[in-house]
């Protein structure tokens, strides 16, 4: 990341502090345990002849790193966001736009892949940079209002976007993974992993989340990493302390949008498709902000696990429970109240009242810090 | 350093990981080669069932669940299984892409399912289509009108190959496409005396596409377009864009899109602006519940539906007897689209029952070689695209609130 | 028989004004809880789409469906009542159970519940869109835009109906927005319990030491508030004859930027802002394309919060730190 701001006189000024932020007692022990039931899931999956838990899993992952790029901007920097959906949005149609055989850049996955980054960064950059000035409850309504303009502009801008066509097909990654013959044989080889490779997607994208994982953690502790935080705490004492708040705030808001769109760029892939504008609407940007609430603000591993619970609950649990009602026939089908895919809003609502009310540190609280939910906006 | 060796020790146990699911696919999937044995086949449908075309699908459902009744819910020994899959969400209150991916995602990964009957809107079949194809699944919609999906020339240039990447045809259509429909409408508007017309669309692939249709007909045909765009579809009124068309002096005002996409309103609003032009919409509107939404005053002698077929009431023959049975078994009078999805049924067990193997191979090959079969629509086949070659349309308008059937439309 | 550009214009003015004082209802919700508590009420959208339930349900059981003389507009009378009082109680009691407890917690903590209020909310929605009513189409399909009977005509009120015309609807809109803003103001101006409001919105503590009930006098803004938006949706319902339970997001859209573009906190300003939103919209509809109407209100909105933060009729308040 080139965002890195100069600050001499941070590092010394923060030392006292360092043991506030360090997150859970073990943080990486819980990380270790994450990874443990990650890794068991599919083989439990598979040995048990499919439970169906792959598949959804893609979208766990996913979230997880649009989570985890919201979560540097809420849970480090203590600033609301409200339209992380827009950078994600960004990073699918780039990848898409850097990847489909209609446009002349033609890349393969990994390039593109990985120029969501920095075109996600300079989106960030692009609205951070006027408006971070801003006090937290009207910058949270700029976000909101870039998420919708973006939405509209993908959608509006039809000869570069296709509008609601959507862009497909795009890129998809090499793995080397089994390649079935025509007469049933599998080969081990370089392949490009299809659509329905739910197992190699999984698995690469695992590993992916790992990668991220480790760079946001070891963000968190770099110099940039204390000064996010010490913005978060108290921006006035850290500014006297030599701190930039804007151009810390900028650095936090480039790289939640370039996280953001490199889990664009990674679903555009999953789905071999940009589907439609309206796919990063607001609701996105709430589930992103409720996995990282849910999880606890400012805790990596508590992201993770906010991932988990909420997407899980979403497209696995939910999905499961109406499927099985429907399938009973336990409530005719015309009975709204029947279809647990209706309750969604509820329960997401409940979640956030709840968890505001009760944990507002979230399910993995940082520990010992200052303020309990950070921002003081 | 404690870092190094952690990521070391996170990454290896990764790849360990890996390793042992790589090596239990293998030998899993190994296992499960042969579904034919458990003796049951599977059939899915993936329509919107959540949100406001909700009417519409039930409609299909209950036409494709006769269908499968009819065969005793058994072909050649083996028991046809049927799920109704929903690929809408209630946030979206219509179909969400997201979710027809993962429709897709779930029929390809089961070994049981053989056909699949979907989809609705003409966008999400752009998101299932390709990945269907790729898994060798066929699928057979019921309902999608867009003609850029199986039409050479009618959309992109790489269009519809795009949705074929295995280069074998495994979508079929039992509607006519919107071609057609855009066309027949923009003849009809022009008998109905429109001069100028105003175009609006909701964005959509189904809606613009119509309306794109309607305009260049339209043209052709004399009439002159005074306007021609998109829709705000959540707008909560249309007052201002209702002025607009006012202002261009349109006599006639065509509508490309759904129900759910606020056709209603717009009904509303051109009614109460004193806007007496005539109003005219295609066959995502052809449904009660465009009816409720609009309410019946704002339509009675002022609406023209286009449809790309005929209506329950002017069924004959294999159609007028699922009429029938569908009024005895549910007790109310079938939505135009029910004998739609009898028909993506039947004529997707026909094809289970020709095929000698009931694999997915086989059974696609068998719908393709439909030919001259005998459905409630009439007597036709699948072309070379797998579209329909029945080409029979029909015009209705509304009174009292109901619909009304006017005439048989033809032309180019 | 075509209008002239100036007609146009002078319609597109009717419409954007109409459209403009609706938005300026909901936004005054906005504004007042923002002024005392500094909350963006994010349910507050939602409570007026469930106002507009509410409405429907009503017109359900009176059996009223048609714009008929005296019978119509006692059930206007009613239903705007009702609504007014069924929001307000409604936003008041979510006060009272679950920002109350909040109020020392940092800003973000309440945000973040209004927004899961405002879940909570639209979800009730749908709910309520599948009562087995006949206005609700029988409940068969609950998340289907709902028909709203048209109790008032669209017809002229001044003018000719094929050209500029005021219909009776823009003359209902006007009848019940306008004495309900002058009401409000007179409220916050002139009574005791206005004196306290504008005591606890510049300081809660000295408002408290001064022997306000500090908690009283909020939730009296949630539940007046909660009224407007009762009041408004309404008022929206007759308007436009269709509701549904996504309704609110949009609407809370427009009347938050409305308030502000205004200034959030003054009343004057919500129903400027929600003026020139009305207006804007109109006009972007008729000389750019409807499109990008949408776009240009958010642009605004960004624009507004990025030159002038305390919008057009705002006080230039420092952040409280």
């Amino acid at each position: 990341m080139s965002s890195e701001a100069p600050n001499p006189t941070g590092d010394r000024a923060l030392a006292p502090e360092a043991g506030a932020w360090r997150g859970t007692p073990r943080p990486w022990l819980a990380d270790l345990i994450l990874l443990a039931i990650a890794m068991l899931v599919p083989i439990v999956d598979v040995a048990s002849g499919g439970l169906g838990l792959i598949a959804p899993a893609k979208s766990i992952f996913i979230f997880a790193i649009v989570a985890l790029g919201l979560n540097v901007v809420t849970g480090f920097t203590g600033l609301l966001h409200l339209g992380i959906a827009a950078f994600m949005a960004i990073g699918v149609y780039a990848f898409a736009i850097l990847t489909n055989e209609s446009y002349p850049f033609r890349l393969s996955f990994w390039p593109a892949l990985f120029l969501t980054l920095p075109i996600g960064a300079i989106a960030g950059f692009v609205l951070g940079s006027p408006t971070l000035g801003l006090r937290g409850d009207y910058l949270a309504i700029v976000t909101l209002g870039f998420g919708e303009i973006v939405q509209d502009v993908l959608r509006n801008v039809e000869t570069v976007t296709q509008g609601t066509q959507g862009i497909n097909p795009v890129a998809k990654p090499f793995v080397p993974w089994f390649v079935a013959a025509e007469d049933g044989t599998r080969t081990f080889a370089w392949t490009r992993i299809s659509v329905a490779g739910d197992l190699a997607w999984y698995i690469l994208l695992l590993l992916i989340l790992i990668g991220v994982v480790v760079f946001v953690r070891n963000l968190e502790r770099s110099r940039i990493g204390r000064a996010w935080m010490s913005v978060r705490e108290d921006e006035l004492a850290s500014k006297a302390m030599g701190i930039p708040p804007v151009r810390t705030k900028m650095s936090a808001f480039a790289t939640g949008a370039a996280l953001a769109a490199f889990a664009g760029g990674l679903w555009a892939s999953t789905l071999d498709s940009t589907g439609e504008p309206a796919n990063y609407d607001f609701q996105v940007s709430i589930l992103a902000l409720c996995i990282v609430i849910v999880g606890g603000m400012g805790s990596v591993t508590g992201v993770l696990v906010g991932a988990v619970v909420m997407v899980g609950a979403n497209d696995i649990v939910l999905d499961r429970l109406t499927q099985f009602i429907q399938q009973q026939k336990l409530v005719s089908d015309a009975n709204v109240l029947g279809s647990p895919n209706n309750w969604k809003y509820m329960l997401f609502g409940l979640a956030l009242v709840f968890m505001m009310r009760f944990k507002p540190d979230g399910l993995v609280s940082r520990k010992g810090s200052g303020s309990r939910t950070g921002g003081r906006a | 350093m404690r870092r190094t060796v952690r990521t070391l020790a996170v990454t290896s146990l990764a790849i360990l990981a890996s390793a042992l699911a790589y090596s239990l696919d293998f030998g899993s999937t190994a296992a499960n080669a042969e579904p034919q044995e458990t003796k049951v086949i599977r059939i899915v449908s993936s329509l919107p069932r959540t949100g406001s075309a909700n009417a519409q699908t039930t409609t299909m459902v209950n036409g494709i669940k006769m269908a499968i009744e009819e065969v005793g819910a058994k072909i050649d020994g083996y028991a046809i299984d049927y799920q109704d899959w929903d690929d809408a969400s209630p946030q979206r209150g219509n179909w969400d892409p997201q979710v027809e991916a993962q429709n897709a995602g779930k029929a390809i990964a089961d070994p049981l399912i053989v056909g699949y009957i979907g989809t609705f809107n003409s966008g999400a079949a752009k998101i299932s289509m390709p990945k269907l194809n790729e898994a060798g699944l066929v699928m057979v919609s019921p309902a999608n009108t867009a003609s850029e999906l199986t039409k050479p020339g009618t959309g992109d240039a790489d269009e519809p190959m795009k949705y074929r990447p295995s280069g074998k045809i495994n979508y079929f259509r039992v509607v006519p496409t919107d071609d057609l429909q855009g066309a027949m409408g923009a003849s009809w508007a022009k008998e109905l005396g429109a001069t100028k017309v105003y175009v609006l669309h909701d964005k959509e692939v189904y809606g613009k596409g119509i309306a794109e249709v309607f305009k260049t007909s339209a043209g052709k045909l004399g009439i002159e377009v005074v306007g021609f765009e998109g829709i705000d579809p959540k707008a909560s009124n249309y007052r201002s864009l209702v002025t607009k068309i006012k202002s261009k002096g349109a006599d006639f005002v065509y509508f490309g899109g759904t129900t759910q996409n606020n056709a209603g309103q717009i009904a509303k609003d051109l009614r109460n602006g004193g806007v007496k032009a005539g109003f005219m919409v295609p066959d995502g509107c052809f449904e009660q519940a465009f009816i409720e939404a609009a309410g019946a005053p704002n339509l009675n002698g002022r609406t023209y539906i286009t449809f790309g077929g005929l209506p329950a009431s002017e069924l004959k023959g294999k159609g007028a007897e699922f009429v029938k049975k569908y009024k005895e078994k549910y007790g109310i009078e079938p939505e135009a689209y029910a004998v739609y999805g009898y028909e993506a049924a039947r004529v997707l067990l026909d094809a289970i029952d020709r095929a000698e193997k009931k694999d997915r191979e086989s059974i696609r090959q068998a719908v393709a070689a439909t030919k001259n079969f005998e459905g409630a629509l009439g007597t036709w086949s699948f072309d070379e695209n797998g579209d329909t070659t029945n080409r029979i349309m029909s015009g209705q308008t509304v009174e009292d609130g109901k619909f009304k059937f006017v005439k048989v439309l033809s032309g180019s | 028989m075509e209008m002239t550009a100036a007609e146009v214009f002078f319609q597109q003015v009717v419409n954007g004004l109409s459209n403009g004082m609706i938005i300026a209802l909901i936004a005054l919700g906005y504004t007042m809880v923002y002024g005392i508590v500094e909350l963006i009420n994010w349910a507050h959208g939602d409570l007026f789409m469930l106002g507009a339930f509410f409405a429907l349900t009503l017109v359900g059981i009176f059996g009223v469906t048609e714009a008929s003389g005296m019978g119509a507009t006692g059930t206007i009378v009613v239903l705007l009542f009702s609504s007014a009082l069924f929001c307000g109680t409604f936003n008041y009691a979510v006060d009272w159970v679950a920002y109350r407890p909040l109020r020392k917690a940092p800003k973000l903590t309440l945000l973040v519940t209004a927004i899961g209020i405002s879940f909570i909310f639209v979800n009730i929605g749908l709910f309520w869109g599948g009562l087995p009513m006949e206005v609700f189409g029988g409940g068969n399909s609950a998340a289907a835009p709902k028909d709203f009977p048209p109790l008032v005509p669209a017809q002229a009120l001044f003018g000719n109906e094929e050209k500029v015309h005021v219909s009776v609807r823009d003359g209902l809109v006007f009848g019940v927005t306008v004495p309900l803003m002058i009401a409000l103001w007179w409220l916050v101006r002139h009574t005791k319990l206005g004196t306290a409001m504008r005591a606890v919105a510049q300081n809660p503590t000295a408002a408290s030491l001064m022997g306000i009930n500090v908690d009283r006098v909020i939730g009296a803004t949630f539940f007046i508030g909660g009224a407007l938006g009762g009041f408004a949706s309404v008022v929206y319902s007759l308007y436009n004859n269709t509701i549904s339970f996504q309704m609110g997001f949009r609407a809370g859209m427009d009347a938050f930027t409305a308030a502000v573009l205004g200034g959030i906190g003054s009343l004057p300003g919500a129903v400027l802002g929600g003026l020139l939103i009305g207006l804007t919209r109109s006009m972007s509809d008729q000389y750019l394309e409807t499109q990008w109407t949408n776009t240009i209100v958010f642009a605004i909105l960004i624009l507004i919060l990025v030159f002038r933060p305390s919008g057009l009729l705002g006080l230039r308040a420092k952040e409280k730190v």
